[in-house]
């Protein structure tokens, strides 16, 4: 009989399937782990320290430093918290709604062809990669066409946004509208169809409906467990209520779900794209919003559906122009943490996928 | 049948094989860059009034101004550094400026090889071009001079 022993390995900080600089101390037997221990704190910048010097405006554009994939949505989450804090909720511009739905949903898009794209590399489908980012880049397009950058982008502002979009910059958003739903069926031909990527993925890393509730998933990955929530719907925030979409549920919660769920949000805010461009309203882009802001004594908590879940604010006035505390609330610090139980069991390259499934950028983890 | 779901992959990549290519070959090619692109900084400093706004907004106070008062006690620009690398690129100087003297330019080549060349003198490495002669125009002119053209 062969003498066998445990092994401790260090998945990362630095192994590209690990989407950044994660470490994961993973103890295995033979190539199965029996223990699985997070390790964050790679890419800590402080950004809740930060914003306690900085007033509330010139934070805004620490938001895309968040999670740099869905920097839009971070900036909406930040600027309607502090919008929240003012009172001021109900004097933003009807078309500054209605461009920050769009460009939110642009910005999903977006996040979602980019996981598209990763989960394809991590099972080793490095033809479907390129098929992802082809699309991401068509949406980060016209995302630095009105903002002037890709990543990073200081679009919204507080009070409304920055800058107006033109007829030509909507005639490229009807391209793209037109152009996706073509796209997100190659997705579905060229990877989830494919026998061998169900393969890899069903069955692998299921959450149950309660240890998705006992952890907090929030976002695609509750909605892959079967849990029905949508903040988009539930809490309707910005002009969402006007809109009609479905949010798609389903029931195993193995990475195969987690990556349908996302194909089928991707179909839902291609709808959403639609009925917003179709009545967008003319008029002003920005509230009548003081040039120093000075939000009044008090604390507010404001989270939206970010790509990857709940993303919240929660921001403490002592009424002077920076913020006393900005505490960020990020789901994918939330949804990482569920990674130890779901990879206890197994194989090697299996925790692999388990990991890229449940979607993480460690700018927002770690923030 | 087992296997139906690779071979409807396979045709969808080789029906991308006789497409139009969509890579750009970078060096050669050269990207078409929107308007509005944030690539370096243009100042143009017969415009400028040395007003300050554009150090005050930035979060991380990279620019540093240096004025002095003339005869008719007003002010002149006399130095404008950015200290570029700590700069993030949001464009709120930009926005701040009252009289649109600092410009976003598509420069976006901006690696160097130390950290002292990242930095910009706006003021020094400026060129006087024959258009500082004309009258200042105002922001609303200007916007529409650009509209026209």
């Amino acid at each position: 009989m062969l003498k066998t022993q445990e092994l401790t390995l260090n998945l990362g900080p630095h192994h590209p399937s690990t989407h950044g600089v994660f470490r994961c101390v993973l103890n295995l037997d033979g190539e199965y782990i029996t223990k699985a221990v997070n390790h964050t704190g790679y890419l800590h910048r402080g950004l809740e320290k930060l914003a306690e010097s900085r007033t509330y405006t010139q934070f805004i554009p620490y938001n895309g430093r968040l999670d740099y994939c869905s920097g839009m949505l971070n900036e909406l989450t930040y600027v309607t918290a502090v919008e929240k804090l003012m009172g001021i909720t109900e004097e933003i511009p009807e078309r500054a709604e209605y461009i920050r739905v769009i460009m939110s949903e642009v910005q999903r898009l977006a996040n979602h062809a980019i996981y598209f794209a990763s989960m394809a590399l991590d099972t080793a489908g490095a033809t479907a990669w390129f098929y992802g980012f082809r699309d991401r880049e068509k949406c980060l397009d016209l995302i630095e066409m009105a903002s002037g950058q890709r990543m990073m982008p200081n679009y919204m502002r507080i009070g409304g946004v920055s800058d107006d979009l033109d007829e030509n910059w909507f005639k490229l958003l009807k391209e793209l509208v037109d152009y996706m739903p073509s796209a997100v069926d190659e997705y579905e031909g060229i990877l989830t169809g494919n026998e061998i990527f169900q393969a890899r993925t069903v069955g692998v890393g299921p959450v149950s409906k309660e240890m998705a509730l006992d952890y907090g998933i929030t976002g695609p990955n509750a909605r892959a467990s079967g849990i029905d929530t949508d903040l988009r719907r539930d809490e309707p925030y910005s002009v969402y209520d006007r809109f009609k979409f479905n949010v798609p549920v389903r029931k195993n919660g193995d990475s195969f779900d987690r990556v349908m769920i996302r194909i089928d949000e991707m179909r839902e805010s291609i709808k959403i794209i639609e009925q917003a461009m179709k009545d967008v309203p003319e008029g002003p882009i920005m509230a009548k919003v003081p040039k120093v802001l000075k939000p009044p004594v008090g604390e507010v908590y404001h989270r939206i559906e970010n790509a990857k879940g709940h993303l919240g604010f929660h921001l403490v006035s002592d009424g002077s122009t920076k913020p006393y505390r900005n505490h960020i609330y990020s789901p994918c610090f939330v949804n990482l943490g569920i990674f130890p139980e779901m990879a206890e069991g197994l194989h090697l390259m299996d925790a692999v996928v388990a990991l890229a499934s449940v979607d993480i950028v460690l700018g927002e983890v770690d923030r | 049948m087992f296997g139906r779901g690779l071979i409807k992959g396979l045709g969808i990549t080789l029906g991308h094989l006789f497409e139009k290519k969509i890579t750009e070959q970078y060096p050669e090619e050269r990207p078409v860059l929107p308007a509005r692109f944030k690539g370096s900084f243009t100042l143009k400093v017969p415009k400028c009034i040395a007003c300050g706004l554009c150090a005050n907004t930035c979060p991380n106070s990279v620019i540093k101004i240096e004025s002095e008062k003339d005869e008719n006690n007003k002010k002149k620009l006399t130095g404008y550094k950015m200290m570029a690398e700590r700069c993030l690129y949001c464009g709120f100087c930009v926005e701040a400026c009252p009289t649109k003297a600092l410009m976003w330019n598509h420069d976006y080549e901006r690696a160097k090889f130390s950290r002292e060349e990242v930095n910009l003198d706006l003021f020094g490495s400026y060129v006087p071009s024959p258009e500082d002669d004309q009258p200042a125009k105002s922001a609303k002119e200007d916007e529409e001079s650009a509209q026209a053209s």
